[in-house]
């Protein structure tokens, strides 16, 4: 009797490697889904360019002599980040759960717990800078429009561009806890599973 | 010649990583060098889930030596095991007890990275519902994997594109699995699983969802690739037909074990049967 083996070629032999977690795949896979689902991108990116325009012209608006009208914007803008902050929240919370069964395939192809992880985050922070980037312009655009509409060229004097740099800061920074704080908790989760209960998630 | 091939060929660096000593059971199956041309080893694997108060064992004591470039079929009825078995042997899921060798290294001992390694270069997967990843091409699929393993993009893209020729996609490309037909989709898993040049090919149930003729095609897909690469492959399968081309089969009962037989002795077995 033959084993069937006798009649194949024989592989080498080889050793145990390791992979490791390459940055430029974790950015380009993060890219790429962001591009694919450009919808959803879109949407979000606008999500948070609104919160992040109104933070920002609320900041270089001209300072309110009436603390009551004051107390009225500062309750608008809570309840606009409080808004847009839910909306993204739910927005990226479904789209890793979406995702589960893709992130169980990609791990049986090689893809580390922290390439799963990364690809996320990157993908969550690149949302939440463009969007709250685009915010930024279109705020500051609005606030120097209406100035200048409202005070003609004496508009510089009146808006607060003073500390400029830290109010983009924040404004960027906003938009970048936004989504990444929605993204980190489904995507650390998805990258912990083991593949298979991945996949068995979602159907 | 030939015994000197042999001879250059016995691992001695590789005899000394396994831990225990399974080539005393592995040579039950084979004659010879049983050690280097072993390719998946379980010894006494259990694997048992835990719903609330039960506890379901799934797999109940699984002992298989696989040697490399077998084609191994494993049938049984639903929920004896199978595709938990696959898992298990695929470095998907921990068994509660046991060891599972591959290529006489303990699975169990790999840490992450050497784990991805494992799953990325040396097993290749099919599943029962491809699991092709949907935003991106069949040939992004199959690039996905050579670029874990580090091979450069442009390579990546010509060793896709070769490799979905082979399995009869040349002109699908860019397509989206959306775009395709299921068993289209399967042949982009198999091309993806066999990216990397894998020594081990786990297809769990790969036809189930496929009509008859495509699901013949899609196994004589995976035996020639078997045949031209000597990879191992281990495919479970409800159909009988399927067994024609396997070196043995395994039928597996209640996680257990209930046979394991070489084709020729199966044919006898399934003649006579078809008498009764
Ligand atoms: N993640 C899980 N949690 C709980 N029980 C599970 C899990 N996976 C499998 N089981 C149980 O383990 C047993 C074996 O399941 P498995 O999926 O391995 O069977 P199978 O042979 O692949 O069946 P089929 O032919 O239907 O695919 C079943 O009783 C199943 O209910
Ligand atoms: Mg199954």
């Amino acid at each position: 009797m033959k084993a069937p083996l006798e009649t194949h070629p024989k592989p080498e032999a080889w050793q145990i490697g390791r992979l490791r977690l390459r940055p430029r795949l974790v950015f380009a896979m993060a890219v790429n889904s962001l591009r694919l689902r450009i919808s959803r991108t879109l949407l979000t990116v606008l999500t948070i360019a609104t919160a992040s325009a109104f933070l920002i012209f609320l900041l270089t608006l001209p300072a309110q002599a009436d603390p009551a009208e004051r107390e009225g914007w500062l309750l608008m803008l809570g309840l606009c980040l409080l808004v847009s902050m839910a909306g993204v929240l739910n927005t990226m919370l479904m789209s890793i759960t979406q995702r589960y069964r893709e992130i169980g395939t990609i791990k049986c192809l090689g893809a580390l717990d922290g390439f799963v992880l990364g690809s996320v985050m990157v993908e969550a922070a690149l949302l939440g800078l463009v969007g709250a980037g685009l915010g930024l312009l279109a705020g500051t655009l609005l606030a120097l429009g209406l100035g200048v509409a409202e005070f003609g060229g004496a508009a510089f004097a009146h808006l607060r561009f003073d500390g400029f740099a830290w109010k983009a800061g924040l404004a960027l920074l906003t938009g970048l806890l936004l989504t990444t704080l929605g993204a980190a908790l489904p995507a650390w989760i998805a990258s912990k599973m083991p593949p298979m209960e991945a996949m068995r998630g979602e159907k | 010649m030939d015994r000197f091939e042999n001879a250059a060929d016995g691992g001695d660096a590789r005899r000394e990583m396994s831990p225990s000593d399974p080539a005393a059971s592995a040579a039950v199956f084979l004659e010879g060098d049983a050690r280097a041309d072993t390719t998946v080893m379980t010894r006494e694997v259990v694997m048992e889930y835990r719903m609330g108060m039960a506890v379901i064992r799934a797999l109940d004591g699984i002992d298989l030596t696989i040697p490399t470039g077998e084609y191994l079929s494993i049938m049984g009825p639903s929920g004896s095991g199978k595709t938990t078995l696959f898992n298990v042997i695929g470095g998907l899921a921990k068994p509660t007890a046991g060891s599972v060798f591959i290529d006489e290294i303990d699975v169990a001992q790999l840490d992450a990275g050497e784990l991805a390694w494992l799953r990325c270069r040396k097993i290749g997967y099919i599943f029962q519902s491809y699991n092709i990843v949907k935003v991106m091409t069949a040939l992004e699929n199959v690039t996905l994997p050579m670029l874990f393993a580090g091979v450069p993009p442009d390579e990546a893209r010509d060793r896709g594109a070769d490799i979905l020729r082979r399995v009869g996609l040349a002109d699908r490309l860019l397509h989206t699995p959306r775009e395709l037909s299921g068993g289209q989709q399967q042949r982009v898993a198999i091309a993806r699983a066999f990216a990397n040049r894998p020594a081990i090919i786990l297809a769990d149930e790969p036809t189930a969802n496929l009509d008859l003729r495509t699901g013949e095609e899609i196994i004589h897909l995976m035996k020639e690739m078997n045949r031209e690469q000597g990879v191992t492959v281990i495919c479970s399968t409800h159909d009988h037909k399927m067994l024609d081309i396997s070196d043995r089969i395994v039928w597996m009962k209640d996680g257990r074990i209930d046979k394991l037989a070489r084709r020729e002795d199966v044919a006898i077995e399934v003649s006579h049967m078809a008498e009764k």
